[in-house]
């Protein structure tokens, strides 16, 4: 595998062209109505996309996790309704690192690493029961992806979506987080590679919702510059107000900052060790969300609150996409145990320096 | 009526309403309710007491009751239940108070009883496409057409519209005049020939918001609400009221004297895994900005009701009330972690909805500006179309 510093510009390129095409508010709705947007998904895997930085040998398209967490900044730019990051990432990752083959349709993933969900082994026959919940696109995956830990291994379910029971359900944003019932089902015992355990997809996920989530507030600050320059109140823009600047100044800031923090936890993370930038970038991205939501908001009035209009399919996603792989509460503790473990002199080196300085 | 003490108007009240559990809430906030036929009974039984609007006059259905009257009533009030009367809000909190102020006595026979007595619902049409907080900037025209108006245009945020009898609706009566100085109020039957009402659905996905068409409907001249050029002092009286009401009534629920914690905060310490020190901090900070907002709106409602004319502090009010609600929404989401982001979770509803209440009823920059200017005196915004015909001035000056 390279080591590259840059995003292939062809990748962001293609992306940002398929999506413009396919995935206007219309289809984003109209996904929202059906719970799948099989049209879009399609069209996504027609181009490999789902399974770029998986080894080519392994099924997957190949490329770097640079190259991986841009596509799915721009999957969050334009509100697209698939799993991407599940069955990529996420998903397609945990497979690949477990010698599982990867399928052709739609993986999912448990989010919580199975937390909720009882494994135990038997030779080389793994039976996972229980009940996990909030699980992206269940309905729709061809496989159920669960990462336990048993005997003091991690091993990596690959469940059949017919082996178990899915009830749908959805969040905020109207997107699938099923409630799946899995009855004593029985699988393969595979074990991952070293390194690859609960904890790390605890990180990798929050890396692919960090990564979502800047492409997402980018496109909120830029429909809401567009939108207060169009709209004309009081014989001029309403962008021309002081008032309304600072709404666009925040909308902007927290555009340029997520993307920063979940760029630098991508360069990291492609690199190696990255707990120390995924955390920050996970807190700093919920925290902008917060922010970027409200100013965006603010500044469309009542035009940003209606269905009509796109602003609620990027809004109602960061809403969602904040509690996902932890809330602030959670890496805010992170953050502050490792910075206070590693005492009062290290807190700069450890900001500047960040994960290759703790260990 | 004379005055009656905390314990004659709560036997009075037995009568008629049945108590209410202390430990529930006062009303639904966010979407509002669809249910027409509770809040119907309830003001049919409270409107020969004169018990839901008391400061009207008596033959309008209330009792004539002074400010400090009218609070005493309001605090016993609370012990009983009292339905969500979001469909009938316009009219009791908005229209009404208007009328009294600027509604000929015809008019006040008319119209008050039955907003009173539930029996018709109001809605407003004032914002249009081109005038959300330029509401001076309405479009829609009345042409004078010897005893009838003719009207047409678009308004939209309609709110109730698809409930209501009535409208009170801000029409463009002379293009020719400065923007504030062209307009005229009128009441327009929603069942009119040329009236079209299509409802607008919300993120979330609360749809008693509607654009409403209007085409040549003919409306009489005597439903007219002041004089003809008057409708921007008209439309203020409403919205002032708007802004007053906001957290008049209702909203205060836990107890307000007693030291038992509002149910609010009982529900939240339900939902937190852990009641962290920064969680508690966060806690109490909005039980004291909850408390402080629920008295300065109080007070705004009892100065609005003594003086008969509200004033800006109802603007204070409504930026106090917004903040308390979206600080609840948003700390009740984050507490319930990440089962939070479900459609089923806690806070969903209040989540989906906190932005558009920094928005509704004038967003939080007007307020401000009304803040500044009125109580601060600080110089006004520069209004650029001041003296310019609206006719020039509609498509913008810059």
């Amino acid at each position: 595998m390279t080591d590259p510093v840059h995003v292939d510009p062809l990748v962001t390129e293609t992306a940002d062209r398929l999506f413009s095409e396919i995935c206007g508010h219309e289809a984003v709705q109209l996904a929202e109505t059906r719970g799948e947007a099989p049209e879009i998904w399609n069209a996504f895997a027609d181009t490999g996309f789902p399974w770029v930085s998986i080894d080519e040998a392994a099924g997957g398209s190949g490329g770097s996790l640079l190259d991986a967490l841009e596509v799915l900044r721009v999957v969050g730019y334009h509100a697209a309704p698939i799993p991407a990051a599940e069955t990529g990432i996420l998903g397609g990752w945990l497979l690949a690192s477990s010698g599982q083959e990867l399928p052709a349709g739609i993986v999912t993933v448990v989010p919580n690493g199975g937390s909720e969900l009882r494994g135990s082994v038997s030779g080389d026959e793994l039976t996972v029961s229980g009940r996990a919940l909030r699980v992206p696109w269940a309905r729709v995956a061809e496989r159920i992806v669960v990462p336990l830990e048993v005997d003091g291994q991690t091993v990596v379910a690959s469940i059949d979506v017919e082996d178990c029971h899915v009830e749908p359900m959805t969040n905020m944003a109207g997107e699938p987080r099923d409630t799946v019932d899995f009855d004593e089902v029985h699988v393969p015992v595979a074990p991952t590679e070293s390194g690859i355990d609960l904890e790390a997809f605890r990180f990798r996920g929050a890396l692919s919702r960090a990564a979502l989530m800047a492409g997402a507030i980018e496109k909120m600050s830029q429909l809401t510059v567009s939108y207060t320059n169009d709209r004309v109140q009081f014989g001029r823009p309403v962008a021309k107000f002081q008032a309304v600047q600072q709404h666009l100044v925040w909308g902007a800031q927290d555009a340029a900052l997520a993307r920063m923090v979940a760029e630098t936890a991508a360069r990291e993370a492609n690199r190696g060790a990255a707990q120390f930038e995924i955390a920050a970038a996970k807190l700093i991205a919920n925290q902008a969300a917060a922010r970027a939501t409200k100013a965006c908001h603010q500044a469309h009035g009542a035009m940003g609150m209606t269905q009509e209009y796109p602003l609620h399919h990027l809004s109602r996603r960061l809403w969602s996409w904040r509690k996902e792989y932890g809330g602030d509460a959670e890496w805010t503790k992170w953050l502050g145990k490792v910075a206070v473990s590693q005492g009062a002199d290290q807190l700069y080196p450890l900001i500047t320096g960040g994960s290759a300085n703790f260990n | 009526m004379s005055e009656l003490s905390e314990e004659q108007i709560r036997a009075e009240l037995d009568l008629i309403l049945e108590r209410r559990n202390a430990d529930t809430r006062l009303t639904t906030m966010g979407a509002g309710s669809d249910d027409l036929n509770e809040g119907r009974s309830y003001l049919a039984n409270t409107v020969n007491g004169g018990w839901h609007v008391p400061t009207w006059p008596e033959e309008h259905g209330g009792q004539d009751a002074s400010a400090s009257h009218n609070a005493r009533i309001g605090r016993v009030l609370r012990e009983f239940v009292v339905p969500d009367l979001y469909p009938f809000a316009i009219g009791l909190g908005m229209v009404g108070p208007a009328l009294l102020t600027h509604g000929n006595s015809a008019q006040q026979r008319e119209w008050l009883k039955p907003i009173a007595s539930g029996e018709s619902i109001w809605c407003q049409m004032f914002s249009e496409p081109e005038a959300g907080s330029d509401l001076a900037n309405v479009a829609l025209s009345a042409q004078q057409d010897g005893e009838e108006w003719i009207v047409g245009g678009q308004k939209t945020w309609t709110s109730r519209a698809m409930w209501a009898d009535w409208a009170i609706c801000l029409a463009r009566t002379d293009p020719g005049q400065p923007k504030h100085k062209g307009l005229t109020m009128f009441a327009l039957p929603m069942s009119l020939d040329g009236v079209e009402i299509r409802p607008l659905m919300q993120m979330n996905r609360d749809a008693h918001f509607s654009e409403v068409f209007v085409d040549g409907a003919r409306v009489l001249d005597r439903w007219r609400i002041g004089d003809i050029g008057e409708g921007w002092r008209v439309a203020m009286t409403v919205l002032a009221h708007e802004r007053a009401g906001g957290g008049s009534r209702g909203g205060g629920d836990g107890n307000a004297r007693g030291l038992k914690l509002p149910s609010w905060i009982v529900d939240l310490q339900g939902l937190a895994n852990e009641q962290s020190g920064a969680w508690r901090n966060q806690v109490a900070n909005l039980y004291a900005h909850d408390a402080t907002s629920r008295w300065t709106s109080q007070r705004a409602a009892d100065e609005a009701r003594s003086s008969g004319s509200p004033g800006p502090a109802g603007s204070g009010a409504k930026l106090r009330s917004v903040k308390s609600y979206k600080g609840r929404s948003y700390l009740t989401n984050m507490t319930s972690g990440a089962h939070g982001m479900l459609e089923d979770g806690h806070g969903y509803i209040e989540t989906m909805t906190a932005p558009s209440m920094s928005i509704r009823g004038g967003t939080d920059e007007i307020q401000r500006n009304i803040l500044g200017e009125r109580v601060l005196g600080l110089p006004g915004e520069p209004r650029l179309d001041r003296d310019v015909p609206w006719s020039e001035s509609r498509r913008g000056l810059i």
